[in-house]
């Protein structure tokens, strides 16, 4: 690839940075003990919920920025970032339905792609949508209610469902689990609430869509998903926001629990505003995510990484019940100024747990990607294996790719296998797609999707296809 | 400062032209915290077996040990303190072998001018530390075009005594333009009182080759942390082996710069370990030029309640074009209570290169075991044998037949005790 | 010698063998033929005992006593041998400590004396001669980087030290071209003898061109369909497998 095609690829256009000009209720920014309490007073939240909150934010205090991973920023200041932000409408009165909610919103999800009425909607797909700090809507709720699945607000469920909430939230990621676990723990604002009773399959598709939509304000969702015994969900999760100059911290926390043979499938495709070619504005995605897997369950990561100046992220799987599995599925794209440190942690500790790995990782312009895994193997864990699989491809000079994989093993009977390839898209398979008349950036994204495939094909249909036209647009012009 | 700090730090009578080197190294050293279990670098090593007063080695005695015989040269230390006379050698034209504090006002211009070139004191603690306690050193210089053909057997042998003591050790080799050599560096030793500190340099020029093999048998209570540091000019070739018997304390930290363009690399370690040993090797391969290429394998073996850390980084710098790198590591954990910390890293910042790198912690493969039993080997003997050729393939493919009948029985009276399973091994 | 009987076997949960009946005694050669997947392979595996491959119903006795109440190195001490139709490669252990301890322990077991080392390397030589492999290739890691061919030969020559009184041979002639095929042939041939039996498991007639089978038997959906003569084999030959479906 010559120096020129390359740039051409790599400029994008990042289709979802528009701004809904609404009006919003927003805190001024800063932090402390009182803005604490003021969130949890706009929420009427019960005096249960406050405390933990309180106790967070004392643990958050105490901490310090963590500075391991293989990213570069400016100290984030935290008292300059808003923590509540809403749309002025939602504040006045709580929709009951749809037809309440702002048109104005309401727009903003049909040019995102995500008609919110149920009849436009994805067939089979049950949305939760959240604006900044609340969520707006969530479809299919009675639909989903007939099979006795629960899915609403992380706001409502803590409500309505106040014992799941206090049986399992910060069970599988403590509050002093880390820097942003702290901190989203002590001011998260919304999310969603899954519960999937005993042995049901749930009958459709979940989903969140997340959008950071006001300017200097922090996004700090919490997401609960707890599958019990024999249960079974698929859910996905998006993320846009619009083009600002200024950087945007997006702290969140997801927590899976899946009972005995219960399985969680959950995907994301994370499109946050990565910030312009310069490296100006763009979303911090600093992430805890973590699922524990009991008896026979399973969990399955997916993701794929497309946009965020920084991304932070290692969605890890617990499998503590013998014979548990979890699975890790990654595409990572980092283009122009992109820093992406990402991957995944699997802590072995039942007998007979399985994993596997696969990590995708694509550099381009001048951008910084690692990978960074844990692979632990405890000393009970008899007869566990993992695989894992990470192949990088640079596209360009300029860019970086890492791989960081701690593998520890306490165990002789576990076996654990590692593999890493590092691989440019070559001048001979280009030219072998010109040749066959394809152009550049054709040719290139066709690499790079069959790159990913085995991680596509993890993916639920209509992700799979928005993903590869995803990883298209954000390497328009990176290639030639 | 801290006990730590204070308690390695020896004073002895040195040269003085190496004052400036001793100065800058007691300063870093001086200025350094000890590491803890959340220095990246020390995750997985303990250091607390350090923390108490060292004293330098006083007289010591002539080693009665047979000691095996792999060709060429053999030079004996004990505790540091060289058995014998340099000036008595034949060595050819062109090849300079000489102490620090021997050297001549030449030879100390020569030494000075390299010492230490290679170390990167930033991010090698011990190095300092070495430079700090450097007392003397043993220099080994061949001159362009110059082949010494027939090994150098440096043997570092540990006295059994008291009170604790540090062995500062210090190699510089320089191998000049198409120059050969071949280096053997041979610790030996129990003695939970010693502590070498042992620091080796390699600068390769362009063209030249060495063949070199660091072999460290102490066992026991033995404590040692090692570095060595290579440089690789144009078109040079470095073959290095290292091989660890477990001990109380062993960390060896390898460093292979890439200097010239065409360099290449072979390094490969086995390291060995039962009880409550341990054993931490880091590996570092920097390329920093075009078209050089690494081939590294290491293989390791964890019985009782041994620990082993394996951390190998291949660094492809953005200039560093056409590389080739490869790195393999395998262990096999023996025991219930044996632990296995390996971390193979690559970190690139240039598109047209071939890396790759694999782990595994794993068993004996079924399939072998069961070809082995169907021929009427018994499981227990056949787990020993597959044991003892998943490290020996390394060894096998060593070129000196002494060295390799040397090792062979130590691979297997590490594996087992019982000489029934190891009877057709030996 | 060996008598099967209404032998289950299971791999993976899969049921392979479904009532497998067949009686060797000294001196026989049997060959079993049959088409891909029909238990051929499975059969020699049950025999030998490796892992992971479980008799359900039957039983299996050799020289009188349970076969299946066996470990693997017990079989090969009783003196059953299989040879390998993929031999695995073990780099680092070299094929003369292999063989030493295989016949070392073998003969310990059998209440031999144990041969000396010389005795034994120059038996060894005698029989790498025997099966037109160089010495060399005693010292080099099991099977580590040999040929296809090399390996059947490497497998014939342990039968020749270890002396078994049952050979299996599992598809020892496939992948083998004519001039292997001989001298594999060769070394069978000479092994023969009023002790020794031997079961060949193969896909094709032309090995039985060389080895004489006393008696054929045809293996499909796990059991033994037809046996006869040699003649059988011609006839398969000439038939190929797809007739057998009717019969099964």
């Amino acid at each position: 690839m010559s120096q020129e095609q390359i740039d051409k690829a790599i400029t994008r256009e990042y289709s979802a940075g528009f701004t809904t000009m609404i009006e919003s209720e927003t805190f001024p920014p800063g932090l402390s003990e009182d803005v604490v309490r003021a969130l949890s007073a706009k929420k009427n939240e019960p005096e249960w919920m406050l405390e933990w909150r309180l106790e967070a934010f004392r643990i958050w205090s105490e901490m310090a920025d963590p500075d391991w991973a293989h990213v570069n920023y400016p100290p984030v200041n935290f008292q300059e970032i808003s923590y509540y932000s809403s749309p002025k409408s939602m504040e006045e009165k709580r929709p009951k339905s749809l037809d309440e909610v702002d048109p104005e919103l309401l727009e903003t999800y049909e040019k995102l792609g995500i008609p919110l009425h149920e009849q436009a909607a994805l067939a089979g797909v049950a949305v939760d949508v959240v604006f900044d700090s609340v969520s707006v809507a969530t479809t299919f709720r009675e639909k989903l209610a007939e099979a006795g699945v629960l899915f609403c607000s992380i706001s409502e469920a803590v409500q309505e469902y106040p014992e799941l909430i206090r049986k399992y939230l910060g069970t599988v990621v403590p509050r002093k689990d880390n820097f942003y676990a702290a901190l989203n723990s002590a001011v998260f604002s919304d999310g969603s609430f899954v519960y999937i009773p005993k042995g049901v399959r749930c009958p459709m598709e979940l989903s969140t869509y997340f959008r950071i939509n006001e300017a200097n304000t922090g996004q700090f969702e919490r997401t609960l998903i707890v599958a019990d015994e024999g249960s079974h969900v698929s859910y996905l999760e998006g993320c846009t926001a619009p083009m600002r100059d200024e950087n945007q911290l997006h702290a969140a926390v997801v927590e899976l629990v899946a009972l005995d043979n219960a399985e969680i499938k959950y995907s994301t495709v994370q499109n946050w505003y990565p910030g312009d070619d310069e490296g100006k504005g763009g979303i911090y995605n600093f992430v805890t995510k973590r699922g524990l897997a009991h008896t026979n369950a399973k969990i399955s990561w997916t993701q794929v990484e497309t946009g965020s100046a920084i991304t932070w992220k290692y969605p890890s799987c617990i499998l503590r019940g013998d014979n548990s599995v979890g699975e890790f599925y990654s595409v990572a794209l980092t283009n122009n100024m992109q820093q992406a440190d990402t991957g995944t942690k699997m802590i072995h500790l039942g007998k007979n747990t399985r994993s596997t790995i696969i990590s995708k990782g694509i550099s381009a312009g001048k951008s910084s990607n690692a990978y960074r895994g844990l692979v632990r193997m405890g000393p009970r864990a008899e007869g566990a294996r993992n695989y894992t699989q990470c192949d990088s491809l640079l596209i360009g000079d300029k860019c970086a790719a890492h791989t960081f994989p701690y593998i520890e093993s306490k165990n002789p009977s576990a076996v654990v296998e590692h593999e890493a390839t590092t691989s440019k898209v070559s001048e001979d398979q280009l030219y072998l797609c010109l040749q066959r008349g394809l152009d550049e950036e054709k040719a290139v994204s066709m690499i790079v999707n069959g790159f990913c495939k085995e991680v596509f094909k993890e993916l639920p249909m209509e992700f799979a296809v928005e993903a590869g036209k995803l990883l298209e647009v954000s390497l328009e012009g990176s290639v030639g | 400062m801290s006990e730590f700090i204070n308690g390695l730090l020896v004073a002895a009578d040195a040269p003085a032209w190496l004052a400036n080197h001793r100065d800058a190294g007691s300063a870093r050293w001086r200025d350094s915290q000890k590491p803890t279990r959340k220095t990246e670098a020390w995750k997985y090593t303990s250091l607390h077996l350090l923390e108490r007063d060292f004293a330098a080695p006083g007289p010591v005695e002539p080693g009665t040990d047979a000691l095996p015989d792999f060709g060429g040269l053999k030079l004996v230390f004990v505790d540091g303190q060289l058995q014998g006379d340099l000036s008595a050698l034949a060595l050819p034209e062109g090849v300079q072998l000489v102490q620090f504090a021997d050297a001549d006002a030449a030879q100390a211009e020569q030494i000075a001018a390299r010492l230490g070139s290679v170390v990167d004191a930033d991010k090698h603690l011990f190095a300092n530390l070495n430079d700090a306690n450097l007392s003397d050193g043993l220099f080994l210089q061949v001159a362009a075009n110059v082949r010494l053909e027939s090994p150098l057997h440096l043997v570092y042998q540990t006295s059994e005594r008291e009170p604790a003591f540090t062995v500062n050790q210090r190699l510089l080799v320089v191998l000049g333009e198409h120059a050969e050599a071949n280096v053997i560096e041979h610790f030996l030793g129990a003695s939970p009182a010693a502590f070498t500190n042992g620091i080796t340099e390699l600068v390769l020029g362009a063209g030249s080759r060495l063949r070199h093999r660091r072999l460290q048998v102490e066992s026991g209570g033995a404590m040692h942390i090692g570095g060595v540091h290579a440089e690789l000019g144009r078109d040079s070739h470095l073959d290095s082996f290292h091989l660890a018997l477990g001990s109380e304390l062993k960390r060896v930290d390898i460093v292979v710069n890439h200097a010239g363009p065409g360099a290449h690399c072979d390094l490969n370690g086995i390291y060995l370990l039962r009880g409550s040993e341990h054993v931490d090797y880091h590996t570092c391969i920097e390329h920093a030029v075009p078209h050089c290429t690494t081939d590294e394998v290491f293989r390791g073996i964890m019985g009782d309640s041994s620990s082993a850390v394996f951390n190998g980084r291949i660094h492809i710098h953005p200039d560093a074009q056409k590389t080739r790198a490869e790195l393999s590591n395998k262990n096999l954990l023996t025991s219930t209570d044996a632990e296995i910390n390996t971390k193979p890293e690559l970190e690139i910042y240039a598109d047209d290169v071939q890396c790759a790198h694999g782990a595994t912690v794993a068993q004996l493969d079924e399939g072998m075991l069961h070809y082995l039993r169907t021929r009427g080997v018994d499981r227990a003997e056949a787990e020993v044998m597959l044991s003892y050729g998943f490290i020996n393939e390394l060894v096998d493919a060593l070129e000196n037949e002494a060295m390799r009948d040397y090792l062979h029985p130590l691979l297997a009276e590490r594996l087992t005790r019982d000489t029934r399973l190891t009877r057709h091994l030996v | 010698m060996l008598k099967i009987e209404d032998l289950h076997a299971r791999v993976d949960d899969k049921d392979i063998l479904k009532g497998l009946s067949l009686e060797v005694n000294p001196g026989e050669v049997h060959a079993i033929m049959g088409p891909n997947g029909s238990g051929k392979s499975t059969l020699g595996h049950v025999l030998a005992g490796r892992d992971g491959y479980e008799a359900t119903a039957g039983s299996v006795s050799f020289e009188g006593k349970d076969l299946l109440d066996m470990d693997t190195e017990e079989r090969a001490h009783a003196g059953i041998f299989l040879a390998f139709q993929y031999p695995v490669e073990i780099p680092g252990v070299s094929n003369m400590e292999f063989l030493k301890a295989a016949v070392d322990t073998t003969r310990e077991a059998q209440g031999l004396e144990a041969l000396d080392t010389v005795n034994f390397m120059k038996l060894a030589r005698e029989a790498s001669q025997a099966v037109d492999l160089d010495a060399s290739f005693l010292k080099r890691g099991v099977n580590e980087g040999f040929s296809g061919g090399e390996k059947k030969r490497n497998e014939l020559l342990q039968m020749m030290l270890l002396e078994p009184k049952l050979c299996i041979m599992d598809e020892t002639d496939s992948g083998l071209d004519i001039d292997a095929l001989q001298v594999v042939a060769n070394g069978v041939n000479a092994m023969r003898g009023a002790e020794r039996a031997f079961v060949l498991v193969t896909h094709y007639q032309r090995l039985l061109d060389f080895i004489e089978p006393d008696f054929v038997h045809v293996l499909s959906g796990g059991r033994i369909v037809r046996s006869g003569d040699k003649s059988l084999a011609l006839e398969l030959e000439d038939k190929g497998y797809g007739w057998l479906e009717d019969v099964a």
